[in-house]
């Protein structure tokens, strides 16, 4: 890929990068969220049909710009979100298009034999009659990568393919990758997961805000040379860093456990502090972050809230008690984007207040104003439609949703998430102002600058345990992650002391 | 100085965007008035009669009276994103039926009764579709066969009349007086054209639903689920009960319009509210409200009712056989329900 | 190498659940026959298969647009229109050409579903009942609210040879309908084809990567349901020699019934033709029974509905269940059940995700 770019509305995803794969090696291509890794490989899919620049394929451009043009190049992509069809057989989604037929009829023998070897490449030893929902997700990831594969790609690309996956399995998707180097195929390695890439990797490539820093081979480079060329310098520097005086404890987590997401989780937050969490993803932040304001149950375990314990019973309660949540995935999960600024701000004063039943909808303009004005939303008319907003400008509205409901705790889950500059300066500002006035936040984020400037402290989570916990002057960016990445041979048991 | 811009664009733009909302229900009603414009063409050009008088007006009003009330109701289902109520013509059916049963003992243990019945199917409509999330449109047809099969069973295939059954005269004057009373008489000196309680009831209901649905905290909320289902429960709003307290006032409203058409047709039978759950759904559509939720208003709804009693009317007074009609009114749904769909995808949103 | 179960694969349960529709067919068979009167014989079982024939056909339609995720509230109409058309024309042009023309009625209207659904993108739900109330008005329409009848049955006319019994129990109509059956689970089940209507209704965007041209599909399942729809009308008006104006009906509960209960889901992907076949006889084989038993016509229709919303039910709260666990990592359940295993036996041995 050749000095390739491209835009979106707002921001410059991916700003003028090249990029090589050669045949028979795996090359990782690491970097924040947000640094434009993922764009860069959805261009090779052929999901943009608009993008800059030039790509090769074995020294011949080709124009990508739909995805079975892509297929046809052998381009196989592995994403995250799988492209399976939930009740169909994993023979019928594996071979969809091209069921072997005998004649007009189909050749069950053949497909039953095919779905077999492809699926044992990867390890799996399953009824190929089953259907996708019957297999669990991991499985179903492996079938994923079988259903790509027996696509006979020249180029893979695998995007995180290990965040569901455990320790046994990730070993096997490796033997596969090896086998897959061996036979001439170029594969290039989306991950944060630095001890994977280490492993795996012939070649590194880092990206940071949308640009290539630097491609070496792994055998030149070391674990922290990689974290500092991910994370970058002193643009980063406007956060304040001072050390925040903080009241006393707040929040109070004990033992707190949902099964099967995240166990025996201990940790306290005080009042005016900004609390961050780390972790990979999969560590179980967002589900923690869910069961504390009220979303799902827990198993077992207290939290308290100002010494009384509290244990919400769903989210409007949470409100009530005073707990927020800032959700992850702003545009499904966080606002209404079919209706106005003004709506959604409000939004979050409805079920809070919904006892009373009667709510007039001018009572809220006052609020709306100064929040807008705050969060310097733009543009200036609260009846424009949400979804036609600047990312920036919905995280802003969103922020202000849980702002007009005076949260003594506000959970915010990657708050500045495919966020511009400017909006993202404006909300860490709002963040930091809100610890000064005595509100609680945790920040739960991957964006380790962030993270890291603005926490007080870091709470460091992996595979659903709380393993430690950072004072601010112990944290840099390159600490944390290398924390977040480390396995601890057995969790932590201590109670963590607020 | 910025605040004061601020203020200014937020009080403009509520006006603003309250006078684009205003223009939209204005359209339908302007649609409306095309309609009755559309009858005196006609009448003019001597293919109609008696189209343009006071008389045939109130008539209009009059028949739609009993679908307005329905069609109010089964809008809030519509509001919230669980597209339609396909149980509400044997709702209708049953808890008339049952009225008129226990007119036996009174005027108001049958209303009395009729309402608890509607209440339980509303109920279970809540659980099914609200808490355990059934696809709504198969369900509330599932329970409308059950519904006419309980009819079915229980009473077989009597017809039972009010008069008949009633304790008193005076209870079975009451119930009739149900669709017959008349609570303005005399308008204008014309004593036919009269108010009667049907209408009264119509009017009351599209107010007090206007008012929940664009006042309080029920109908904020029962926007946000419509709209954006997931973002409203990560909000706080308690989804299920939401979606399941629509089907409550659907099946209430159901009740009230079974019992007047009931009343109306002096029999406690099967069919009474048969093919109101079509238009239903088509004075909905019709009246602006999108059938994925979240968008929309009662008025506009009055509005889509208007215009059906305007088409049904013109097509009685050309002569068209009424269930013929039905034709018409399918086509017109179909071309509704498309053009909604066409134009909210050019504006880039994918609806219906 | 990784094997899992998932909670719901234990044997028996499972194995219950994708059969239940040839479980309920034999133990409604055996219920009847031993304890109705008079149910084990020519006669009855005779009545039992004409009527089962004619919804039967009706359902393969049906069940192959649900397959593709949507839903045909038209059957019922469809029906009554090709009876009404088939025996109407008749007397002005033979059977010869007023059957193909019912049949191409019918054809017709899926095709516009067909149209409808895929190209204005019309939820099926919406058009389907929007053609419905068309044809409601144009049957009133072509028929003046009456019924069409046959005068003096012709010697031989296609409707007796369609009646005429060439083995006990097995009338031509049945015949037909038994081969249409086959015809189409074959077609569904072991071709390419057939597949597709299966990847349509499982995931749309899945079959279009995969080259599958998904609207294609989508209309010629809605003209082959109108198709078949059509086909059962025809049967209808031949076997009462007569169309009314609302034979249709109870058609279409009757179908979505037995689609449902046949395991048919309305999210699509799953099902199969021959379930929907054998649901109706089950149904019917009930439906029968309860008239024997002397409980009437309307214990029928209110068992019907009954049915189905049992089964509805049944669906949506065994996916609730299912929902409420999905997600949760299998190693921390290990970890919980080596840890837990000196308190209490949790059911996390049960691994996900």
């Amino acid at each position: 890929m050749s000095h390739v770019g491209k835009k979106f509305p707002g921001t410059i995803a991916v700003d003028d990068v090249s990029f090589e794969v050669y045949a028979g090696e795996v090359h990782a291509l690491v970097g924040e969220n947000g640094a434009g890794k993922s764009t860069l490989m959805k261009m090779l899919a052929g999901s943009f049909d608009d993008y800059t620049g030039r790509i090769l394929i074995n020294g011949k451009e080709v124009a990508l710009h739909s995805p079975t043009v892509a297929k046809k190049y052998g381009i196989g992509m592995i994403y995250q979100e799988l492209s399976l069809a939930k009740p169909i057989s994993i023979a019928e989604n594996l071979l969809v298009g091209r069921l072997p037929k005998k004649g007009p009829f189909l050749d069950r023998k053949r497909i039953d034999s095919e779905t077999r070897s492809w699926l044992s490449r990867v390890g799996l030893d399953l009824d190929p009659n089953l259907p996708i929902e019957d297999i669990s997700p991991h499985e179903a990831q492996l079938v994923e990568i079988a259903k790509v594969l027996a696509n006979k790609p020249c180029i893979l690309v695998m995007d995180e393919p290990t965040s569901a996956l455990s320790r046994e399995e990730v070993d096997r998707l490796f033997e596969i990758i090896g086998q897959l180097k061996n036979q001439g195929l170029a594969i290039v390695y989306i991950s944060h997961h630095l001890p994977e890439i280490f492993a795996i990797a012939d070649r590194i490539t880092v990206m940071r805000d949308g640009k290539k820093v630097a491609t070496k081979d792994k055998a030149e480079m070391t674990r922290e040379e990689v974290v500092q060329m991910m994370v970058g310098h002193s643009e980063r520097e406007f956060y304040h860093g001072q050390p925040r005086a903080s009241g006393g404890e707040r929040l109070r987590v004990e033992a707190l456990t949902r099964k099967g997401f995240f166990h025996d989780v201990c940790f306290a937050a005080r009042a005016g502090e900004i609390l961050g969490i780390c972790g990979l993803a999969g560590a179980g932040r967002t589900e923690l972050a869910r069961v504390l304001v009220g979303l799902d149950r827990k198993d077992s375990g207290k939290v308290f809230l100002d010494g009384r314990e509290a244990s919400p019973r769903n989210m409007a309660a949470a409100l009530r008690l005073g707990i927020a949540y800032l959700s992850e995935d702003r545009k499904s999960e966080g606002l209404a984007l079919r209706l106005s600024i003004k709506e959604n701000v409000l939004a979050g004063l409805i079920p809070m207040h919904s006892k009373a039943g009667v709510y007039l909808p001018e009572a809220g303009s006052a609020v709306l104003e100064s929040l807008m004005r705050e969060l310097s939303i733009y543009p200036r008319d609260p009846s424009r439609t949400v979804g036609n907003l600047s990312g920036g400008n919905q995280q802003k509205v969103l922020l202000a949703k849980w702002m007009a409901c005076g949260p003594k705790v506000l959970i915010l889950d990657e708050p500045t998430r495919g966020v511009d500059i400017g909006a993202k300066m404006i909300i860490h500002a709002q963040i930091e102002r809100l610890a000064n006035e005595g509100h609680t936040i945790i920040l739960i984020s991957s964006d380790l600058p962030e993270l890291v400037g603005l926490s007080d402290r870091v709470m460091i989570m992996r595979k659903g345990h709380f393993i430690r916990e950072m004072a601010k002057e112990d944290c840099t960016e390159e600490s944390v992650l290398i924390a977040a990445n480390t396995d601890v041979a057995r969790p932590a048991q201590e109670v963590a002391h607020g | 100085m910025a605040d004061q811009a601020i203020a200014k664009a937020d009080a403009r733009s509520t006006a603003q965007g309250r006078f684009i909302h205003f223009v939209n229900v204005i359209g339908i009603y302007f649609a409306a008035l095309l309609f009755v414009l559309l009858g005196f063409a006609l009448q003019a050009a001597g293919v109609i009669t008696n189209f343009a008088s006071a008389q045939n007006f109130l008539n209009i009003v009059d028949n739609v009276a009993m679908l307005g009330i329905v069609a109010v109701g089964m809008s809030f289902v519509t509001y919230s994103g669980s597209m339609a109520d396909m149980s509400v013509p044997t709702t209708m059916a049953l808890s008339g039926i049952v009225a008129v049963q226990f007119l036996k003992v009174g005027f108001w243990p049958a209303i009395a009764a009729a309402f608890a019945v509607g209440l339980v199917i509303g109920l279970v409509n809540a659980v099914v579709v609200g808490r355990f999330k059934a696809n709504p449109i198969i369900w509330t047809l599932a329970i409308n066969y059950v519904c006419m099969g309980i009819i079915r069973v229980v009473w077989v295939n009597k017809q039972i009349y009010p008069d008949m059954i009633a304790s008193t005269k005076d209870v079975s004057q009451a119930f009739d007086a149900i669709y017959r009373l008349e609570v303005v008489k005399g308008l204008g000196g014309n004593p036919l054209a009269s108010l009667r309680l049907p209408l009264v009831m119509m009017v009351a209901i599209v107010i007090i639903g206007q008012i929940v649905l664009s006042r309080t905290s029920f109908g904020a909320q029962l926007k946000l689920t419509g709209s954006a289902r997931k973002a409203a429960k990560f909000t706080g709003v308690n989804v299920e009960l939401i979606t399941g307290a629509a089907f409550i006032v659907a099946a209430i409203t159901a009740t009230l319009g079974g019992l007047t058409v009931t009343s109306l047709s002096r029999v406690g039978a099967y069919y009474n509210g048969a093919g109101y759950d079509f238009r239903a759904v088509t004075a909905i559509v019709i009246g602006g409200m999108s059938l994925s939720g979240g968008r929309g208003s009662i008025i506009g709804v009055l509005g889509g009712v208007l215009i059906i009693g305007l088409i049904n009317n013109i097509m009685t007074l050309i002569g068209i056989p009424t269930l013929s009609q039905d034709m018409i009114r399918g086509a017109i749904f179909i071309t509704v329900v498309g053009i909604n769909a066409k134009s909210l995808r050019s504006l880039g949103r994918d609806d219906a | 190498m990784t094997t899992h179960k998932k909670l719901d694969r234990s044997g028996a349960l499972s194995w219950v659940d994708h059969n239940r529709i040839y479980l309920i067919f034999v133990v409604a068979l055996l219920v009847m026959t031993a304890f109705a009167p008079k149910f084990f014989n020519v006669f009855n079982l005779t009545t039992i298969s004409k009527t089962a024939a004619m919804n039967a056909c009706v359902a393969i339609g049906f069940t192959i647009v649900m397959i593709c995720g949507h839903l045909d509230l038209s059957i019922g109409t469809v029906i009554t229109l090709a009876g009404v058309v088939g025996l109407g024309l008749k007397k002005y042009v033979g059977y010869e050409i007023s059957v193909p023309l019912a049949l191409c009625s019918g054809a017709l209207v899926g095709l516009v579903n067909g149209l409808l659904v895929t190209k204005v993108k019309i939820s099926s739900f919406i058009v389907t009942l929007g053609t419905m109330t068309i044809l409601q008005g144009l049957i009133y329409q072509i028929t003046g609210g009456n019924s069409i009848a046959l005068s003096t049955p012709d010697a031989f006319s296609v409707a007796d040879f369609l009646g005429h019994r060439l083995i006990p129990l097995v009338t031509p109509r049945v015949l037909i309908t038994l081969v249409l059956v086959l015809l189409f689970q074959f077609l569904l089940s072991s071709t390419r084809w057939g597949r597709n209507f299966y990847m349509v209704g499982g995931n749309k965007s899945t079959a279009w990567l995969g080259g599958i041209e998904a609207d294609r599909q989508i209309v010629v399942a809605f003209v082959l349901s109108g198709l078949l729809a059509a086909t059962g009308g025809v049967f209808f008006a031949m076997e009462s020699s007569a169309a009314t104006r609302n034979m249709g009906d109870n058609s279409l509960m009757y179908v979505l019934s037995a689609t449902i209960i046949g395991g048919t889901a309305m999210s699509g992907g799953k099902g199969g033709v021959f379930r929907s076949f054998v649901a109706i006889l089950a149904l019917e084989i009930i439906y029968d029974g309860i008239i024997l038993f002397g409980l009437g016509n309307e214990v029928k229709i209110f068992l019907a509905g009954f049915i189905l919303a049992v089964v509805v039910l049944y669906e949506a709260y065994a996916s609730y269940r299912h929902d409420r666990v999905v997600g949760q990592r299998s190693e921390l359940l290990a970890e919980l059940s080596a840890a837990g295993r000196g308190n209490r036996s949790t059911d996390a041995a049960s691994s996900r995700g």
